[in-house]
């Protein structure tokens, strides 16, 4: 007989239910079998109405992001056999996000946050096409980097307690972006973003939890990037203020 | 129609997680720090009123129960700081093209920095109280 695993899957209907509830599932075991497959195999087989999001299958689009026994993880990278033996699997919709549907939650504020910190090459003056692309050497690569990996997966949002206890937190995934373009040495914008770093939503919102960078599948450390951004709006806030006492305005 | 579900943060959201509750329980050794700055501004303060309430006050600190708390006050510290360095090589990060230092040399400079700084105030103290005699 085949071995199976019961999976209690996290379900909410808009058009009936008014809170979310749980539907057990047994799905066949095997070794290889991901989180994302068990998911596939209940919509595919068991139950068409389940509504999940994914599509690369490799950690890489970072729509798979759920919560597997209440901790932030990418369906996709996560795998069966690390919860057998355990009493209960349980998946549920990202917390800290309106859920959607199911599985499915409503990232759009996420979204916007990444848009308000301005995640491209700022240049004060665009040089034109022809002039051929920004250089920079491999060493002014590597300062940012690892802060450039990040998938847009939501992980962080979903482990931050501060983002759970006030939305408006631009968060971790959006200030690690920020981060990302003031430490490029082709960028030019950090006077812009720094604005946003410095308010109420902004760095400082930050209690360096840091659970963020554990549950981080792409080893991004967006609890680093936010407290550099501390240090970086600290010296901000000096340069201002040594510039407004000099009769200047501020940066 | 859409109805997106919205999910509250619960109080007890701290409690649930073992990443959280190492979180809170680093936050918590403010509380022994506080209880200290109090213990020590009430000693200033009775030094003020003269020297029997002084010497009252150093009685009350053999009390077992306060050498229990001062036991945990320096044990929170000692927490704090530990994990504090630790995180010190992630904030601080001095990467220029003039100037490049690791991640644990900026940690062990820290923690050097900390032994030498204690070390040198306990023997400053040692000094004055030996002075005094």
């Amino acid at each position: 007989m085949t071995e199976t695993v019961t999976v209690r899957v996290q379900r909410y209907r808009p058009e009936e239910d008014q809170e979310p509830w749980a539907q057990s599932f047994e799905v066949p075991y095997s070794e290889d079998l991901s989180i994302l497959d068990a998911l596939n195999q209940i919509k595919d087989q068991q139950d068409p109405t389940l509504s999940h999001r994914w599509s690369c299958r490799m950690a890489i689009c970072g729509s798979c992001g759920v919560m597997i026994n209440g901790e932030p993880r990418l369906a996709c990278k996560t795998f069966l056999r690390d919860y057998r033996g355990k009493d209960a699997l349980e998946v549920r919709a990202l917390d800290n996000f309106p859920i959607e549907r199911d599985l499915v939650s409503d990232i759009s504020g996420f979204i916007d946050h990444l848009e308000t910190v301005q995640p491209w090459l700022i240049r004060s003056d665009e040089q034109p096409v022809s002039a051929g692309a920004y250089r920079q050497t491999p060493e002014q690569m590597q300062r940012y980097a690892a802060f450039s990996q990040c998938i847009n997966c939501g992980l962080c949002y979903a482990a931050c307690p501060q983002f759970g206890r006030d939305p408006a937190f631009l968060g971790p995934a959006a200030l690690t972006l920020a981060q990302r373009y003031n430490l490029d040495s082709r960028d030019e914008g950090a006077s812009q973003r720094m604005n946003w770093l410095n308010a109420e939503a902004g760095v400082w919102s930050c209690t360096f939890v840091g659970y963020c960078s554990q549950v981080c599948p792409k080893d991004v450390d967006p609890a680093a990037a936010i407290n550099q951004g501390k240090v970086a709006s600290d010296i901000n806030y000096a340069v201002n203020l040594f510039n407004i006492l000099r009769g200047k305005d501020d940066a | 129609m859409r109805k997106p579900y919205v999910q509250r943060q619960r109080a007890d959201w701290w409690l649930r997680n073992p990443a959280y509750r190492r979180y809170m329980l680093r936050e918590a050794t403010a509380l022994p720090l506080l209880f200290y700055t109090l213990l020590l501004m009430s000693g200033l303060y009775q030094f003020t009123r003269g020297e029997a309430a002084f010497l009252g006050w150093l009685e009350l600190l053999r009390n077992p129960w306060l050498l229990a708390l001062h036991g945990v006050a320096l044990a929170a510290a000692l927490f704090h700081a530990v994990t504090w360095i630790a995180l010190v090589p992630k904030i601080l990060v001095i990467d220029t093209d003039r100037l490049r230092v690791s991640p644990t040399v900026v940690k062990r400079l820290h923690q050097v920095g900390a032994v030498v700084c204690n070390v040198g105030l306990l023997l400053l103290v040692l000094l004055l109280v030996g002075g005094g005699r």
